[in-house]
């Protein structure tokens, strides 16, 4: 802890720009001065050999520590570190996420940004500004260290420092108080209770009774912060996102004209897609006017695709039905929300099993986001049989819907009366006529089988009683007839067999 | 069982010309090497026979009507108009094993604006799986359906298009038969009346057939035209076998 050397440079504080970029203009030291260094404590044993190692590896972690983000949940508090995460992505290509902190590598940044004060002003107007726009303290700690770790406990502990060089490392952390260590309540007694106050403290003790005593998360966490052990980070990658905008030469007002356009933009698209492996489900066309709000079209997809000629199939059905209130002065296309892409499986083997086709369900898709586009989305239904006595209710039709595994199919069956059940249903019930004593519809009507009694949802207080028949009519039709058994017994026709 | 029958009542101009009966007698034992020397030439056709006659159809489940389509059943693509007085006289029944086929094959089937509610019970019944079943509103735009039913014509997956529709021009059934060719699927109109200049391969129609002395349970089933058939030809069918 007598190094003089630190003594003389250490801590930093990061107020005279001159000072500063002083310091990083200091030419770097002959690697021996940390051999030189008295290794008078355990945890420096085998320390020599590794920091030498790490003196190539030259990098500078900037960190940032947002003490006003504690107060917030963890959610919150992801969703503003990604933000500022993005910032940061203005003069570093690396930055990683840490608890209330984010951490950054500026050594290659620094002959770009000529100095580590015109990158630290640049951070600190976007943050500043990031900061009051969320209603949070604007204040924030940063320190940079030649260690993540390192950085990241210079930063907690408040003082604004800059460490250049790895070896001035030791003597720097070894002035921060324990507090800044990632510490449970337990450790945290135990420190004090052994009158540990400081790091440099903790410098002097065997780090074989450290791992004992502390677990070894601790003293990796100190090694890390030292430069002896390896820092994996992960790395903040910015979610892809797409806008594509094109400005019309003249104004059009024919969507065919517009068509070709906006399939130049889905090339641009399914480039950008195939480029990063992604494919997309949703996407926005936006037609402007002028002095009007512009037009929006939502394309949707069923399943996720890069195809441009897929795209460009839907896209002509949604225009088809689109009618603009005014010409379309620019086109923009925008995506929002990326997947995965999958590549479609072929067999191997053409012929497995002749007479079945498995047919894929890529062309069956595409034609239903095309039915759908076209005629509403409520427009095509399924059908399903459930497990309901009474006619009307045992046959559903629903939506067809997005998802292929369609959900809510607990009532659904397959399990159907015995009783011959008709094609075709009325949507309601018809009242046939009488005439001469026989029943009659378009044409008289001859009983062929039946009854079937049908008595259910008497407890919902439509009480259905009723007697089903199979009969002909003498027209060659087969009508699925009933007789009510309670009222006026009137007969009603419900369904055809057709 | 099987009924074949000249059609009395119809106006093929060739049908007095030729009478494949007569045709038959005058080929006597004879002429057998004759007989040989025709029916080993394949590019042969002749006009009394139905074109095709080995089994390249897909069967339409009722062994009469298939003895009088061209290839012993439905064509394997194309358009099949079915021609009813009114709906619902057994006109789906007709239908139901070429359905179930359809489903068992894979693919499926979309009813565009069917008069009535499409009762999925009857559907289980007839052992067509309901997974495989779209329907189309009725409330659908002609227009719309008309789109839809070419679309659907054109996708593979789609084996069979339902579809009613009444009046529709020359033009556009060409379209759909073409749609049909090109996407090796069945599509199926019904209507209420026939249009003698369809381009559609296959014209049913079916026809009212009560007696009162108990000719009751079989329908009258005549192919108006069929491609490959010289005249049209009918038989009687009962079509409610289920019921």
């Amino acid at each position: 802890m007598k190094d003089p050397d630190s003594e003389a440079q250490l801590p930093l504080p990061w107020i005279a720009p001159e000072s500063g970029a002083q310091i990083i203009q200091l030419p770097a030291r002959p690697k021996n001065l940390a051999k030189q260094r008295p290794s008078k404590t355990a945890t420096d044993e085998a320390s020599a050999k590794p920091i030498a190692k790490h003196n190539k590896s030259k990098s500078l972690w900037y960190a940032l520590y947002l003490p006003q983000f504690r107060e917030l949940d963890s959610a919150q508090q992801k969703k503003y570190l990604d933000q500022l995460a993005g910032h940061m992505q203005s003069v570093s290509s690396t930055v990683s996420f840490h608890p209330q902190a984010l951490i950054c590598e500026i050594r290659s940044s620094l002959k770009y940004f000529a100095g580590i004060d015109v990158i630290h002003q640049k951070l600190q107007k976007l943050i500043e500004e990031q900061l009051q726009q969320w209603g949070l303290a604007d204040n924030f700690f940063y320190a940079a260290s030649p260690t993540v770790s390192g950085s990241l406990l210079l930063a907690r502990s408040g003082n604004n420092v800059l460490v250049y060089r790895p070896e001035n490392l030791r003597s720097a952390l070894g002035q921060l108080s324990t507090d800044v260590l990632d510490l449970n309540k337990e450790q945290r007694r135990r420190l004090l209770n052994m009158g540990i106050r400081h790091l440099r403290d903790i410098w002097r003790l065997p780090s074989d009774g450290l791992r004992k005593r502390f677990g070894s998360n601790f003293v990796n966490q100190l090694n890390k912060a030292l430069g002896k052990a390896a820092e994996p980070t992960q790395n903040y990658i910015p979610p892809p996102a797409f806008v594509a905008y094109y400005d019309l030469p003249y104004e059009i007002e024919n969507l065919d004209r517009l068509l070709p356009i906006a399939d130049e933009l889905l090339a641009q698209l399914c480039d950008f897609l195939r480029r990063r492996d992604l494919s997309t489900s949703s996407l926005i066309l936006s037609l402007f006017h002028e002095k009007r709000d512009s037009t929006e079209v939502n394309i949707r997809l069923r399943m996720a695709s890069r195809s441009q000629q897929h795209l460009t199939l839907l896209l002509e059905t949604h225009f088809d039905k689109l009618s603009i209130p005014a010409p379309a002065v620019a086109i923009k296309i925008e995506v929002k929300k990326f997947d995965a892409f999958f590549a479609k499986n072929d067999s191997l083997l053409q012929d497995e099993a002749p007479g079945y086709t498995s047919y894929s369900d890529s062309n069956l898709n595409q034609f239903m986001e095309q039915l759908q586009a076209r005629l509403g989305e409520n427009h095509v239904k399924s059908v399903s049989s459930a497990t309901q006595h009474c006619p009307e209710h045992a046959s559903l039709q629903l939506d067809y819907k997005e998802n292929p595994n369609r959900e809510g199919r607990a009532a659904i069956s397959t399990e159907v009366s015995a009783n011959p059940r008709p094609l075709w249903l009325l949507q309601e019930p018809k009242q046939l006529n009488i005439n001469k004593g026989r029943l009659f519809y378009r044409k008289p009507i001859t009983i062929v089988s039946g009854p079937e009694r049908i008595e259910t949802h008497w407890w919902s207080g439509v009480d259905v009683c009723r007697d089903y028949y199979v009969a002909r009519e003498h027209s060659g039709s087969r009508l699925w007839i009933y007789r009510e058994k309670s009222g006026k017994r009137n007969w009603f026709l419900h369904g055809f067999f057709a | 069982m099987t009924i074949i029958q000249n059609h009395s009542d119809t106006q093929l101009p060739f049908q007095n010309q030729y009478q494949p009966a007569q045709a038959d007698s005058l080929h006597g034992a004879g002429s057998s090497d004759i007989d040989e020397l025709i029916q080993g030439n394949p590019k042969l056709w002749r006009g009394c026979d139905m074109a095709g006659q080995d089994a390249h159809g897909r069967s339409t489940g009722f062994t009469q009507l298939d003895a009088i389509l061209p290839g012993c059943g439905w064509p394997e693509k194309g358009l099949i108009e079915v021609i009813t007085p009114h709906w619902g006289m057994g006109e789906l029944q007709l239908l139901i094993p070429l359905m179930r086929s359809v489903v068992e094959q894979g693919k499926w089937i979309l009813w565009i604006s069917p008069p009535y509610l499409l009762y999925a019970p009857a559907l289980v019944q007839a052992g067509i799986n309901t997974d495989q079943v779209l329907v189309v509103k009725l409330d659908t735009s002609c227009k719309d359906a008309l789109w839809s039913m070419e679309k659907a014509l054109q996708t593979e997956n789609c084996g069979l298009v339902l579809a009613w529709q009444n009046w529709l021009p020359t033009k556009v059934l060409r379209r759909l038969q073409l749609a049909a060719d090109t996407g090796d699927t069945l599509g199926v109109l019904f209507k209420h009346h026939d249009s003698e200049h369809s381009p559609s391969p296959i014209r049913l129609k079916i026809d009212d057939s009560y007696s009162e002395n108990g000719g009751f349970n079989e329908s009258e089933v005549t192919v108006i035209k069929a491609r490959g058939n010289f005249r049209s030809l009918s038989a009687n069918i009962n079509l409610y076998q289920q019921a």
